[in-house]
C-alpha cells in the first residue's frame, strides 16, 4: 500500500515537473533572446545574452508602432469582454430560468456557433461591414469579437445560472420584483465566480485575436498588438531581435494578468461545466 | 402589461442583444456560405451553380482525406489524451500527491495565455531540423550528421503538432476537473474509506461517476475545437511539408484565399460543421449510455 | 406556433440590425477634393517593419515625397506575408480596393488585375519606356496592359558562393552539374552543407531553382511554347529532365539536411555562419547580406550561376528573373486623383525613388548609373545582373493553383513519393485545365 503510494508520488512529481519545464523553458528562452542583437541570435540561438541589449525593445516599440497597438489591444479586450460577459449572463439567465420551449432552439444555435471557424465567415462579414460603413472602425472590431465570444460564454453562463436554486428567484418575484430586477440584484451577485472566469477567458481570447482585426481594419491607429507582432514575424527579411522583443511585449502582459487572476479562473468552473 | 407579457418582454430584452449580434456575424454568413457551397465562384462576376460537384471533388481529393485523417488524430489526442491527462493531473493535485500544487497548477495552465503564433514559433525552434532536439541528439550520440526528420514522414509528421496541442490544452481540462473534484462531498469519501474501500474502488465507484457529465461536456468542446484547429498548425507548418500536416481548416483556407475558389472553400467549411455535429451526437449518445449504467 | 414566432422575431431582428449599426457607425465620410485643395489617397503596401533597410528607406521615401507634394496626403496601410494577400483579396472582392495598391507582375495578384479593378498605366508611362529595363515594360495584361510600374528587377536564382571555404576544401567553382555533384561528398565530410536551401515554405525550390533548370534543359523557345500550350507542354522530356536534376541533387544530399522542414530564413543563417559553401536564393537576399555579412566576408562571397547541365539547350550562366512588384492605381479614381496617384507611382519607381532604393541594395527596374558609394554586395549584384541571360520564374508565368500544387509536388519529388515524370504530368494537367482553359 505504502509502496504504491510512493510510486504514485514519484509519477506525480515527474509529470508535474515535466510540464513545468516544457512551459518555462521556451518562455525563458524567448525573453533571453529578446535582449540579444540579431547577429548574436543568428550565431548563437541558445546562449544567454552577454549584455543587456535594450535596443530591440526601443526599436520594435517605435518602428512597429507597438505603443498604439498596445493601447488598442487593451481597449478592444476590455470593452468587448465587458459587453460579452454582460450579454452572455443575460442570455444565460433567460435561457435557463424562463422555461420557454424555444430557449432550447436558441441554445442549440449558440452551440453550433462553437463549430464555426473565423475564416468561413470573414469575407461575408467584411462585405457586410463595408456596406454598413463600420469596416475600419473600432465598432467594427468589437461587434465580431462579442459575437465570437458568445457561444462559449453563453454556455458557461447558462450552466452556472441553472445551478442557482429557483427558490431565490421565486420568492423575489412573489415580493413583486420584475425579472430584470431579479437579474441585476440576485443573479449577477451570486454569479460572481463564473463572471470572473468568463471575463478572464474572454479577455485572453480577445487579446490574442489576429485574423479579424487584421482583415476588418486598415489604419495603424485602430489596430492591435497581434497585427504588430505579425509584421515582425519572419519572412523574406528579418531581425530576430526585434521579433523576440515584439513577442515579449505581446506575451508578458498576459502572463502577468494571468498570474494575478489565476485563482479566479478555476472557481467559475466548479459550478459551471456540469450537468445539474 | 400582464405578468406574462412582462415576463416575455424581459426575456427578449435579455436575449435579443446577443442573439442579434450572433445572427448577424455568424449565422447569416454561414447560411450565405452554405448557398455558395453549391456554386463555382472566384469572388468576381457571376457564380455558377454546380450542385454537389464541390462536395464530390472534396471527398475524392487525397489531400483532403489526409487532412481529415489528421483532424481525427487531433480529435483523438484531445479526447483520449488531453482529457485523461488533464483528469490525472487534476486528481494528483486534488489528492495532494505533490507539494506546491498551486505552483504546478499555475504552470500547467500557463500555455493557454500565450498566443498560438508565439507558441508555434517557440516550438518550431525545438522540432525543426536545425532545432534544439537535433542539437541535443547530435551532442549525445556524437553523430554530427544527425537530423530530426519526423516532419518528412507522411504518417508521423503530425506527431509534434499533437504533442504541442497536448501541452497547450491539457491545462484547461485540468482546471475544469479540479474545480469539479473539489465539489465532491468529502464526507462521502470518508464514509467509503471507513467501510474499507480501496483508493481504486473510491476512484471508480464514487469519483469517476460523479464526473461523467463534466467529462462529456469537455469532450464536446474538445471535438469542436479539434475539427476547426487552424492557428497553431498554420503557424507551425502551414500544413506542410507536402501536405503531411494538412488539416481541414487549412485546406479550406488555401482553397479560398490562395486559389480563389469561394464555392469550394465554403463547401469545406460546411463539411467541418457537419462532421462536428455528427461526432458530438455520437458522443452524446455514448455518454447517455454510460450515465444510465451508473444510475 | 412558438417556433414560427421565434423565426419571425429572428428575421425581424436581422432586418433591424443594419439600421442599428448605421446609427452607431463612427466612420466619417471621406471628402473628395480637387484642384489646389489637398488630395487624400489610400495606399496599400507590402512592408516588413523589421527590415532594417527597407523599412527606414521606405519611410524616407515617403517623407521626401510629401515634402515635394504638400497637397497630396497619402494614407498608408501595411500588410505583410500571406496576410497581405488575404487582405488584398478581401478588399478587392468587397469592392473596397484602396486608391493605390501594390501589385505583382505575374499571377500573384491577377485576381485584382484580371477583374479590371486597376488602370492600365501605359498612357501615363508613354515616352519613358526606354528609361526602364526591357523586362519591366513587358505587358502584364492580356492585351499588353501594364497594371503596375515595376520597382525592381527581381532575380530569383543566384548561387551565392563562399570562395574562402571552396579554397580551403581545395575546390573550384563547378562548371558542370557533374562537377558540382562530385563536390558534395568532400564538402559533407568536412561537416558542411553543400547547398544551403530552406524549403519548408515550398516556394523556394520552385522560384530559386526550378525555373532556371527548366530554361537550361528546354531553352526559351520551348519555354514560351509550353506556357502557351502551343506545340509543347510541361510533360515534355525537357521539363522532366529539369525535375530529374532536382531529384538527383536531393538524393545525393546536396541540399541542407531536412531542407523541407527548414523555415526560409534558415538558408541564409547557415550561409552567413559559413556552415554552407553555396546558397541558392533570390537577389533580394542581398538586402539582408549587407547588414549580416562582415566586411571581411563580403570580400570572398560571390554571386554565381548554376553550372551547366547535361544536354543543355538553354544558355550557360542563365538565371531566372521577373519584373518586380510595383504600385498600380484604382480604376475608379477621377482625373485629379489619378494625377496625384501617378505622381506617387512615378516618384517611387521612377528616377528619384529608384536612386534611393538602389542605395539600400535593390536592383531598380529604372535604368540608373551604378552608384559610387554602394555596398560591395550591391555592386556585385548589379554586375551579376548585367552579365547573365534571364529566363522565366515559374510562379510569374503560371497561375496560383498550378504553382501551389507544383511547389508541393517538388517536396514530394524529394521525398520520393512522386517521380519526375509524375510531377511534370501533374503540372501539365493543372496548367491545361486552369490556366489555358481560362484564356
Amino acid at each position: 500500500m505504502n509502496k504504491t503510494k510512493i510510486k504514485w508520488n514519484v509519477i506525480a512529481y515527474f509529470v508535474m515537473i515535466t510540464f513545468t519545464l516544457l512551459t518555462i523553458a521556451p518562455i525563458v528562452w524567448m525573453i533571453l533572446n529578446s535582449f540579444k542583437p540579431h547577429s548574436d541570435i543568428v550565431r548563437n540561438p541558445l546562449s544567454p545574452p552577454t549584455s543587456l541589449y535594450l535596443q530591440n525593445f526601443v526599436r520594435s516599440w517605435v518602428q512597429g508602432h507597438l505603443g498604439v497597438y498596445f493601447y488598442n489591444s487593451i481597449f478592444y479586450s476590455m470593452i468587448s469582454t465587458v459587453l460579452t460577459v454582460i450579454i452572455a449572463m443575460g442570455s444565460g439567465y433567460a435561457l435557463s430560468k424562463f422555461r420557454y420551449n424555444f430557449s432550447k432552439i436558441i441554445y442549440m444555435f449558440y452551440t453550433l456557433g462553437l463549430l464555426i471557424t473565423v475564416h468561413s465567415v470573414i469575407v461575408p462579414l467584411f462585405i457586410m461591414e463595408t456596406k454598413l460603413g463600420i469596416a475600419n472602425t473600432r465598432l467594427g472590431v468589437i461587434i465580431p469579437y462579442i459575437a465570437f465570444g458568445l457561444p462559449f460564454q453563453v454556455f458557461l453562463a447558462t450552466t452556472y445560472v441553472k445551478g442557482i436554486p429557483d427558490a431565490m428567484q421565486e420568492s423575489a418575484i412573489i415580493d413583486g420584483a420584475n425579472y430584470l430586477q431579479v437579474f441585476f440584484t440576485i443573479i449577477l451577485p451570486i454569479a460572481t465566480p463564473i463572471i470572473s472566469t468568463m471575463f478572464i477567458y474572454t479577455f485572453l481570447g480577445n487579446w490574442n485575436e489576429f485574423i479579424l482585426v487584421q482583415t476588418l481594419t486598415s489604419e495603424i491607429a485602430i489596430r492591435s498588438l497581434p497585427v504588430g507582432i505579425n509584421s515582425f514575424a519572419g519572412g523574406m527579411s528579418r531581425d530576430y531581435g526585434l521579433q523576440f522583443s515584439a513577442l515579449v511585449i505581446g506575451t508578458v502582459p498576459m502572463i502577468i494578468f494571468y498570474l494575478i487572476f489565476r485563482d479566479k479562473i478555476a472557481q467559475g468552473f466548479a459550478a459551471g461545466a456540469t450537468k445539474e | 402589461m400582464t405578468f406574462k407579457q412582462q415576463k416575455m418582454a424581459s426575456y427578449w430584452l435579455l436575449i435579443a442583444p446577443g442573439l442579434i449580434l450572433f445572427a448577424a456575424v455568424i449565422v447569416f454568413p454561414v447560411f450565405y456560405s452554405f448557398s455558395l457551397s453549391f456554386t463555382k465562384w472566384s469572388g468576381y462576376g457571376k457564380s455558377l451553380f454546380v450542385g454537389l460537384e464541390n462536395y464530390r471533388n472534396i471527398f475524392s481529393d487525397p489531400v483532403f482525406l489526409h487532412g481529415l485523417r489528421n483532424n481525427m488524430l487531433i480529435v483523438a489526442i484531445s479526447v483520449f489524451g488531453q482529457i485523461p491527462l488533464g483528469f490525472l493531473l487534476a486528481y494528483m493535485l486534488h489528492r495532494k500527491m505533490v507539494r506546491g500544487g498551486e505552483f504546478y497548477q499555475t504552470m500547467i495552465f500557463l500555455p493557454i495565455t500565450i498566443s498560438p503564433v508565439v507558441v508555434a514559433l517557440l516550438w518550431n525552434q525545438i522540432f525543426s531540423s536545425s532545432g534544439i532536439v537535433t542539437a541535443l541528439i547530435r551532442n549525445f550520440s556524437g553523430n554530427s550528421q544527425y537530423v530530426m526528420k519526423i516532419f518528412e514522414d507522411k504518417s508521423q509528421a503530425i506527431i509534434p503538432i499533437l504533442f504541442v496541442l497536448l501541452w497547450m490544452h491539457t491545462g484547461t481540462y485540468m482546471i475544469i476537473y479540479l474545480a469539479n473534484l473539489q465539489k465532491i462531498n468529502p464526507s462521502v469519501l470518508e464514509a467509503a474509506q471507513i467501510d474499507g474501500a480501496t483508493e481504486g474502488q473510491m476512484f471508480f465507484r464514487i469519483i469517476l461517476p460523479s464526473m461523467v457529465g463534466t467529462i462529456t461536456t469537455t469532450a464536446i468542446f474538445a471535438i469542436a475545437g479539434s475539427l476547426k484547429a487552424f492557428d497553431l498548425i498554420y503557424a507551425m507548418t502551414g500544413g506542410g511539408p507536402a501536405h503531411f500536416t494538412e488539416v481541414i481548416a487549412i485546406y479550406m483556407y488555401t482553397n479560398t484565399f490562395k486559389y480563389y475558389k469561394y464555392g469550394f472553400g465554403s463547401a469545406v467549411s460546411i463539411i467541418i460543421v457537419l462532421l462536428s455535429v455528427g461526432l458530438i451526437l455520437i458522443l452524446q449518445s455514448a455518454s447517455k449510455k454510460i450515465e444510465k449504467k451508473y444510475e | 406556433m412558438r417556433t414560427k414566432r421565434l423565426l419571425l422575431t429572428m428575421f425581424v431582428s436581422l432586418l433591424l440590425f443594419p439600421s442599428l449599426l448605421f446609427s452607431a457607425g463612427t466612420k466619417e465620410p471621406t471628402h473628395i477634393t480637387t484642384g489646389d485643395e489637398i488630395i487624400e489617397l489610400s495606399v496599400y503596401h507590402f512592408l516588413d517593419q523589421t527590415d532594417k533597410t527597407t523599412a527606414p528607406n521606405f519611410a524616407f521615401l515617403v517623407e521626401e515625397f510629401e515634402k515635394k507634394n504638400p497637397n497630396i496626403k497619402l494614407k498608408f496601410e501595411y500588410g505583410y506575408g500571406e496576410s497581405f494577400h488575404d487582405k488584398l483579396q478581401t478588399l478587392a472582392v468587397s469592392g473596397q480596393l484602396p486608391d493605390i495598391v501594390l501589385l505583382y507582375p505575374g499571377k500573384r495578384t491577377s485576381q485584382v488585375t484580371d477583374a479590371g479593378l486597376v488602370q492600365d498605366l501605359r498612357p501615363w508611362i508613354k515616352g519613358h519606356e526606354k528609361e526602364f529595363a526591357d523586362m519591366a515594360m513587358q505587358g502584364q495584361g492580356e492585351n499588353g496592359e501594364i497594371w503596375e510600374l515595376p520597382e525592381d528587377i527581381s532575380i530569383t536564382a543566384i548561387m551565392y558562393t563562399n570562395n574562402r571555404l571552396l579554397k580551403e576544401l581545395g575546390l573550384t567553382l563547378p562548371k558542370t552539374l557533374d562537377e558540382l555533384l562530385a563536390q558534395g561528398p568532400v564538402i559533407r565530410e568536412n561537416g558542411l552543407i553543400p547547398i544551403s536551401m530552406a524549403n519548408k515554405d515550398a516556394w523556394p525550390m520552385q522560384s530559386c531553382l526550378a525555373g532556371v533548370l527548366v530554361e537550361r534543359t528546354g531553352g526559351m523557345e520551348w519555354f514560351d511554347k509550353a506556357i502557351a500550350g502551343n506545340g509543347a507542354g510541361f510533360d515534355d522530356p525537357e521539363f522532366v529532365a529539369a525535375m530529374e536534376i532536382i531529384k538527383q541533387l536531393s538524393d545525393k544530399h546536396m541540399f541542407s539536411p531536412g531542407t523541407n522542414q527548414l523555415a526560409y530564413g534558415q538558408g541564409l543563417d547557415d550561409f552567413v555562419n559559413e556552415r554552407a559553401v553555396y546558397l541558392i536564393d533570390g537577389g533580394w537576399t542581398v538586402n539582408n547580406m549587407i547588414g549580416e555579412l562582415t566586411d571581411e566576408q563580403k570580400t570572398y562571397m560571390s554571386l554565381e550561376s548554376f553550372p551547366d547541365v547535361p544536354n543543355q539547350k538553354g544558355k550557360s550562366l542563365s538565371t531566372s528573373a521577373t519584373a518586380g512588384q510595383g504600385f498600380g492605381m484604382n480604376a475608379k479614381l477621377n482625373k485629379a486623383q489619378s494625377e496625384a496617384a501617378w505622381k506617387w507611382i512615378w516618384f517611387y519607381s521612377g528616377p528619384e525613388g529608384s536612386a534611393i532604393r538602389q542605395k539600400f541594395g535593390r536592383l531598380p527596374a529604372y535604368n540608373l548609373a551604378e552608384p559610387a558609394d554602394a555596398d560591395p554586395m550591391i555592386k556585385k549584384l548589379i554586375a551579376y545582373a548585367a552579365k547573365v541571360p534571364m529566363g522565366y520564374v515559374l510562379d510569374s508565368v503560371l497561375g496560383a493553383e498550378p504553382i501551389g500544387a507544383f511547389n508541393i509536388n517538388l517536396q514530394r519529388l524529394m521525398f520520393g513519393t512522386m517521380t519526375p515524370k509524375q510531377v511534370a504530368e501533374d503540372l501539365e494537367m493543372m496548367v491545361d485545365k486552369i490556366d489555358r482553359g481560362n484564356r
